[in-house]
């Protein structure tokens, strides 16, 4: 087996396997982040194992009862698998507040012996009291969870989780850059699989198979490629299958805008204040997401500049079915891709998609009129 | 496939290559390559009407709005939901609440008075819209013109998102009825020509595609 694909290996995801073992070795469990942003270094220096929610390819039954169906696609999967139990094997729940979806998530919480812990994000970001207020949310996460696990979750520990969380995001984005320059060497699914599993890891554990990782795809040769380059935006890129289809059709993902991938990784957190300043900060800090509310929506031109330096054919638009925040950035990127002759396909996400059939349309004919241009 | 080679008159080992089109392209065991019927409808219609711009293709299962660029090269494309309103299949669906067949619609269309409202946005709250308009006594005929406006109102939304340009054609099986046709020009308020044959136009423009690929293998 080549040393690729003995990392690979262990990247694999089992969310399940994975917090049975961490308990198993270390005593400790696991707590489950709600997409897309927790402050899972307070998590983390508590010793527990951070796992992240996104939903998955589940049947909806349960969830008919609780939610509409013009609720989007994610939140249909993360509310069937806790109204069916899958999340009592965690120790605690965190869930923010960015979106009138993941607000109603967190209060119709079900599972008592996990307790549910919501918080806000507030929405005018850049303004000195943004960072008290978020500072003051993320004070009261961490007493919720010191309640939970019945210790201190000291200051020195948060601290040194940080830098464990930066070095994980640089370590990312040059993964990203990497990947995005060996398409023969890391497909669209691989390069997926790569980012996921992170949410179901210890971050130092990550940070080192994706450091190695990097090192070898430094080390091979660049090769040309023929077939499309593409930016992803959006919120996720699932299910697996429509990667698929895009492998199939020689696509190449040479860089990404999705709040499962790269925007977890896109800003630091800062190195002044108090930690739960610093956290807080981070947020102030965060750009480019239809999440984070920006007068001055730097989100399109950041793509408009990443196709540029990534030397990009085109954007693809991963639409999470039903997802308002996302809905409302869209017209404003197709007016400027238009604008800058950058063509522009949107494809509707459904993790419960089961036919792939008229993804392959959309995208098989997308690039068949890239092609020509 | 046996059957098609039969009509046409040929055995398989006449064709100098075969493209695959439309749902089920991928599972097709004879061709050499395949096109998304998107492209396909694309090469068939410039073929046809070289001065197409736009083109409304609306087939069994969805609706396409495609834009051409002078050299008959697909510039965007728009493409409905996996709902099926504003398709061939809630034509058929109508035809059976209203106790007619497909091809009798145009027909009926044309007596139409006047033009009853039918949302446009839901298969399943149009249909229970058609029946209690069945049950308040409207005409049949206005009922069905009304099912034909929403038809249009739907692939007239997928044209506004690529933008109308003149010429525009439409394609696919349901341009053979005459009522869609009309109440497409009354939404989008240009005319609309028909493709000759417009439920092979995406075949059509398969073999143009395996015809073209022939001729560059024989330069
Ligand atoms: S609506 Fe969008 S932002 Fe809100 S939970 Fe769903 S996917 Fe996330």
């Amino acid at each position: 087996m080549s040393k690729m694909q003995s990392i690979l290996e262990k990247l694999a995801i089992n969310p399940v396997q994975a917090v049975e073992d961490y308990k198993k070795k270390t005593g400790k469990g696991a707590v489950g982040c709600i997409a897309p942003y927790t402050p899972e270094e307070i998590i983390h220096a508590a010793g527990m194992l951070p796992i992240g929610l996104w939903g998955g390819q589940v049947e909806l039954n349960k969830v008919r009862a609780v939610l509409p169906a013009f609720a989007c696609s994610i939140m249909q999967s993360i509310k069937e698998l806790e109204l069916s139990g899958s999340y009592d094997i965690l120790t605690a729940v965190l869930c923010p507040s960015s979106c009138d979806t993941l607000k109603a998530i967190g209060q119709k919480w079900t599972r008592k012996d996990v307790p549910m812990i919501q918080f806000v994000h507030p929405h005018n970001r850049k303004l000195p009291a943004a960072r008290t207020f978020l500072a003051k949310e993320y004070q009261h996460v961490r007493e919720r969870l010191e309640n939970v696990i019945g210790e201190p979750i000291p200051d020195e520990a948060i601290v040194q989780s940080i830098q464990v969380y930066n070095e994980h995001r640089a370590v990312m984005r040059e993964f990203a850059r990497a990947a995005g320059a060996h398409p023969d060497l890391i497909d669209p699914k691989t390069r997926h699989l790569v980012f996921k599993s992170a949410f179901f890891m210890r971050k130092e554990e990550h940070t080192a198979l994706v450091r190695e990782l990097t090192a070898l795809l430094d080390e091979a040769p660049v090769k040309p490629w023929d077939g499309p380059k593409i930016i992803l935006s959006g919120i996720m890129a699932e299910p697996d299958s429509i990667l698929d289809v895009m492998k199939e059709l020689h696509i190449a993902v040479v860089a990404d805008d999705l709040a499962q991938e790269s925007r977890q990784n896109r800003v630091d957190v800062p190195e002044d204040g108090t930690v739960m300043e610093r956290l807080a900060e981070q947020w102030q800090n965060m750009y480019g997401c239809s999440l984070a509310y920006e007068h001055e929506k730097t989100r399109v031109p950041m793509l408009v500049d990443m196709v540029k330096k990534n030397q990009a054919d085109a954007v693809v638009v991963a639409m999470m079915k039903f997802c308002d925040p996302e809905e409302f950035d869209y017209p404003m990127i197709k007016q400027t891709m238009e604008k800058e002759n950058i063509p522009l396909l949107q494809v509707e996400i459904d993790q419960q998609m089961q036919s792939v059939e008229q993804f392959r349309t959309r995208m098989q004919s997308f690039v068949e009129m890239l092609r020509h241009e | 496939m046996e059957q098609a080679l039969a009509q046409a008159g040929i055995h398989l080992e006449d064709a100098a290559g075969i493209v695959a089109t439309g749902y089920g392209r991928m599972n097709s065991a004879y061709t050499d390559k395949q096109f998304s019927e998107i492209s396909c409808h694309a090469k068939g219609i410039a073929h046809l009407l070289p001065n197409a711009r736009t083109i409304i293709d609306i087939g069994g299962q969805d609706a396409k709005a495609i834009r051409l660029d002078d050299r008959g090269m697909v510039q965007q494309f728009a493409m409905n939901d996996k709902c099926a309103a504003g398709t061939g299949r809630f034509l058929e669906v109508m035809a059976r609440v209203m106790e007619t067949s497909l091809s009798e619609l145009q027909e009926w269309d044309n007596k139409a008075r006047t033009v009853a409202h039918v949302s446009s946005t839901c298969t399943v709250f149009a249909e229970s819209e058609v029946i209690s308009l069945l049950s308040a006594g409207t005409p049949k005929a206005d009922i069905i013109a009304g099912v034909h406006k929403s038809v249009a109102s739907k692939a007239g939304s997928l044209v506004l998102r690529i933008g109308l340009q003149e010429d525009v054609v439409m394609s696919g099986g349901v341009a053979q009825n005459r009522g869609v046709v009309k109440a497409m020009e009354a939404e989008l308020k240009v005319p609309v020509q028909v493709a000759p044959n417009p439920q092979i136009v995406g075949a059509l423009g398969a073999a143009l595609f395996a015809y073209e690929a022939q001729m560059k293998k024989q330069k």
